[in-house]
Parts: structure tokens; C-alpha cells; sequence
């Protein structure tokens, strides 16, 4: 699912980096390689920022595919 | 005198009786002979170049044993002697066997240790890399400890990571089945891409959980990567073998997560300046190009007068900007021929003026056809140039043409008209018609105005000396 999308999409603006990078593109493609790399940044930027920042206690476990009661955890200063 | 004659049974329960005088003995020696029965009672001898004891230990002992029983294996056991009786041979059973040398708790490490790299299970291969988006984590660890808040100071540093804690007991009996199973059932959740297995520092006692063999099969059987961090950098335990990352303490475990993450934003960072360095270098190029080109191949197309201004004009080094004007001042006498020229059906639509109008247009606009054809041809060259500032582009970009209502000739100065005079302005979409109120006279130069182009006079009055009511 998701980190192999983003694995794929870092992948492949590396590799529009690497033919930007070859002079004999023309400007028409680089232009095309250029637009795609910038939404493939997007793509792994999202990714990257998606998820929200959440510590969570596991109170019991559940079966595989259901989700698992849980409550927020702190941990304690000391 | 009378000889007393024992019963087997008798004489074997008398031995045995005179046996208990020993009491409990401690017994040094070589282990061998080894064997597990059914019942899980351990039969083994003890034997040094004098001497063999035959051994027995039961289960209920010897599953207290932390070490592995195995041949050859110097040891101290304590028991108490006895003669079999259905086969009249010594034995001692057996209640503690230590390892002679070494820890029992060492020894049972060694043991474990080469075990299980024996069935491979800490060959460098079976090793899994950190996902390329560890983002949510399973934490195995006490909720109480040192090492869960360790861990999460670290984990705040990026604020898009969940983390999934199932606290376990991290020491004494029974811990190491908690750890064990709390690993299988995050790892088999599907709710975490990596497993942080964590403890902090304490004694080889303390951190013996890590060490259980039950822990190090949940670990290796994990179906996501585990990170393990237990103890200080000196500790090894069984589970950082088994685990596919090991980290030298809980922090560490956390860190390896987070300069992780860090690092996919820098990649992510880089390609993209990158890239937008590379095109905007390309771009420049192919401006720089096309620049060139365009300039030679229009000088070429250029009429031989405007070429040679041109080419006077280039070597001023001031070629874009004096062009530009060219082209804007051919163009306004274009303008007003395209307006005249195009808009007369719709403009002249009124009945009562129809003929003579219609008359007089059909010579004007012969005349002006050949004019626009002329200079069309004298354009030929600049038409890329002229394409953005042509008439509609004009309009399109804000200008509009002002005509007498009734005249085609669009308006060039203010004083053409009275105030009260019908007007008609033709914009980029539609015409507007309205009424003239008021007007001023030219009395600043034109807005448009450089330096080809002549601004008309000043009247040092500024714009209330010119305004009529």
C-alpha cells in the first residue's frame, strides 16, 4: 500500500532528476519531465505528512482486521 | 556362631537407609549420558577419571533449569544417594545442577545463542531494512519505564508518526510470554510497518526476558521489521540477534526511525530543487536559442530598410526594446485600418446613411486593403513578433478604439470631439456607446509613449487649463 507507492514515487522523481540532468532532452520533455517531477514531490510529500502524530495505548488485543480498543497514552514524567 | 542371611529387598532398604547419613551432597563432575525420558525425567551420569555416578533428576526439577543439560558439560549437582532397588545400582537424584565456571545465565545465553544460529535465524539475510515509510509503530515495552518515555521524546521530533503501544512487563517470570506475545500480535496486526521492541538498562538478570527463546521466535517470526533496543550499548541480548535492527538502547531505536523519516523529506527536497534547477537552467538555454534564431530569421524575412535599421539598431545593442517600438508603430496604423476596414457593416448599419456610406467604404476599403496588404508584406518578417500585439491582442490586453459615432476613423486626440457628441468605443468583447461630457486636451504625453514616438505638446497649464465644461 502506501510506502510502496511512496518507495515508487521517490524512485521515479529521482530518476526525472537524473534525465533532467541530460542535456540532449529537448525542452518539450524536459518541460513534461519537469511538471511530473513536480507533482511526483507532491505525491511524496503528502505521503510523507499524512499521517498524524498519535501515541496510543493497546487495552485489548483484536482479531486480525478489526481494531483494537485503545486510549490515548502520556507517559508519565518522572 | 550364626551367619544372618539378608533377603535382597532387606539388604538394598538397609543400604538405602544407611545412605540417608550422607544427607544432601554437592557432586562434582562431567555430565554425560544424557537422555530425556516420556515423562520428562532427566538421566544422566556424572563421572571424573575415577569414578561414575549414575544421575537421575525429575521433571519437575529439571524444568526449572534455566541451561540446557548437555554432554560433556562441567557441573556441580546437589541430591541425595540411593540404590535403585530393581537394579541395585547407586544413583543420586538430582535437585540443582550448576554450570561449574560460569553463570548459569550465561551459560544458558551461549546455549541458546548457538542454537538458534545454528538454525539460522541471525544470518545477516534474514535481515529486513527499515521500511521506506516507517510511519506507524508497535512499542513493546513497560508503559511505566524509563524506555517508553525515552522513546517517545525522541518519536515528537516528527510529528507524523502513530505509534501503537502494547505495554508489557519487561522483567521477572513471565514476562518474557508477554513480550512474546505481544510481539506475534503486532506484528500480525496490520497496524504498524515497523516494531519497536525496547527495554531499558539493567543487570543480565533484569533484561533476562530478552533473552528467553520464546521471545527470540516471536521476534524472527515477526511479519514487519524489528527494531530492538535493550539495555545500554554493552548489552546483547538474545532478541537483538534475532531482530532486524539493533539498536543499542530504546533512544536509539527511536532515533533510527526518525532521521528515517527525516531523511525521505531531504531526498524528496532534493530531487525537487533539483529538478526545478535543471529546467529552469534548460529554459534559459532554450530562450537564450530561440532568441537567436528568431532575431536572425526575422532580419532575414525583414524588408531590406527595416533590416538595415535593425541591424543598425543590433549593434546599439538595443535591439529588443527599439523593435518592439517598430513593431508597436506599424501596428497602430494597422489598427486603425483593421478597425475601419472590419467594422463597417455593423457600424453602418443605420438606414438613412446606409447608401452613401456603403458608397464611400467600398472605395475606402479597396484603399485600405491594399494599404493593409502592403503592410502585411512589409510585416511579413515581424510576424511572430506582431502576432502578440496584434489588433485583438490589443484589445485583449485592456486598449479599446474610440470612434465618432457615425465615423469610422477611430479618435486620436481629444479635441476631435465636443462635449455632448455621441461616441462609440470598441473593446475586446462588444462596444460600448456613451456621451461625451467633458474632454482635456492633450496636456501629458502619452502613456504609451518612448522614444520613437511623439508625446505631442505640453501646456505647461497642466490638466485644468485644458479641461472645457
Amino acid at each position: 500500500m502506501s510506502k510502496e507507492t511512496f518507495e515508487d514515487a521517490l524512485a521515479q522523481l529521482e530518476e526525472v532528476v537524473t534525465k533532467l540532468e541530460d542535456d540532449s532532452v529537448g525542452l518539450e520533455e524536459a518541460l513534461k519531465l519537469f511538471e511530473r517531477g513536480v507533482k511526483l514531490a507532491r505525491r511524496c510529500r503528502t505521503q510523507l505528512t499524512q499521517v498524524e502524530a498519535r501515541v496510543e495505548q493497546l487495552l485489548a488485543e483484536a482479531a486480525e482486521g478489526e481494531e483494537p480498543p485503545t486510549r490515548p497514552f502520556a507517559a508519565e514524567e518522572g | 556362631m550364626s551367619t544372618r542371611i539378608w533377603s535382597v529387598g532387606e539388604l538394598v532398604g538397609a543400604v538405602n537407609a544407611s545412605l540417608k547419613a550422607f544427607g544432601e551432597v554437592w557432586v562434582r563432575g562431567e555430565l554425560s549420558g544424557f537422555k530425556v525420558v516420556g515423562s520428562g525425567h532427566r538421566y544422566f551420569q556424572l563421572k571424573d577419571a575415577d569414578g561414575v555416578l549414575y544421575c537421575a533428576m525429575w521433571a519437575s526439577f529439571a524444568d526449572r533449569l534455566r541451561f540446557k543439560l548437555q554432554e560433556g558439560l562441567a557441573v556441580l549437582a546437589r541430591g541425595r544417594l540411593e540404590v535403585y532397588a530393581q537394579r541395585g545400582s547407586l544413583q543420586l537424584i538430582v535437585s540443582e545442577v550448576r554450570p561449574e565456571g560460569i553463570g548459569e545465565l550465561q551459560l544458558a545465553f551461549e546455549q541458546l545463542k548457538a542454537k538458534l544460529a545454528a538454525e539460522g535465524l541471525f544470518a545477516p539475510e534474514r535481515k529486513r531494512p527499515l521500511p521506506a515509510l516507517p510511519q506507524r509503530l508497535g512499542l513493546v515495552t513497560s508503559s511505566t519505564g524509563a524506555a517508553v518515555r525515552d522513546v517517545l521524546k525522541v518519536l515528537s521530533r516528527w510529528p507524523h508518526l502513530r505509534v501503537l503501544l502494547y505495554p508489557v512487563r519487561v522483567q521477572g517470570r513471565g514476562a518474557e510470554g508477554e513480550i512474546a506475545r505481544a510481539v506475534r500480535y503486532l506484528g500480525r496486526s496490520g497496524l504498524i510497518d515497523v516494531l519497536l521492541v525496547v527495554r531499558g538498562g539493567g543487570s543480565l538478570e533484569d533484561l533476562w526476558a530478552f533473552n528467553e527463546e520464546v521471545v527470540a521466535r516471536a521476534i524472527a517470526s515477526s511479519p514487519v521489521p524489528v527494531i530492538s533496543g535493550v539495555g545500554h550499548e554493552v548489552d546483547f541480548t538474545i532478541a537483538d540477534f534475532v531482530a532486524d535492527i539493533r539498536a543499542a538502547t530504546p533512544t536509539q531505536a527511536a532515533e533510527l526511525v526518525v532521521s528515517r523519516l527525516e531523511a525521505q523529506l531531504r531526498r524528496v527536497d532534493q530531487a525537487s530543487e533539483r529538478a526545478q534547477r535543471l529546467f529552469a537552467r534548460r529554459l534559459e538555454q532554450a530562450r537564450l536559442r530561440l532568441r537567436g534564431a528568431a532575431g536572425a530569421r526575422g532580419l532575414a524575412r525583414l524588408p531590406a530598410r527595416i533590416a538595415e535599421l535593425s541591424e543598425r539598431l543590433r549593434r546599439l545593442e538595443a535591439l529588443p526594446r527599439r523593435l518592439r517600438a517598430l513593431v508597436q508603430l506599424r501596428h497602430r496604423r494597422l489598427d486603425g485600418a483593421s478597425a475601419r476596414l472590419f467594422h463597417w457593416p455593423v457600424r453602418f448599419g443605420a438606414p438613412r446613411h446606409r447608401e452613401v456610406v456603403t458608397v464611400r467604404l467600398a472605395v475606402a476599403a479597396e484603399r485600405l486593403r491594399a494599404l493593409l496588404q502592403r503592410r502585411r508584406l512589409e510585416l511579413a518578417g515581424a510576424e511572430r513578433a506582431l502576432a502578440a500585439l496584434s489588433p485583438d491582442n490589443v484589445l485583449q490586453r485592456g486598449f479599446s478604439i474610440t470612434m465618432r459615432e457615425g465615423e469610422p476613423a477611430p479618435l486620436r486626440d481629444a479635441s476631435q470631439v465636443q462635449p455632448g457628441e455621441r461616441l462609440l468605443t470598441r473593446l475586446a468583447r462588444g462596444e460600448i456607446r456613451s456621451l461625451a461630457l467633458a474632454r482635456q486636451t492633450a496636456t501629458q504625453p502619452s502613456l504609451f509613449a518612448d522614444g520613437d514616438s511623439d508625446p505631442g505638446p505640453r501646456t505647461p497649464q497642466g490638466a485644468a487649463g485644458g479641461r472645457q465644461a
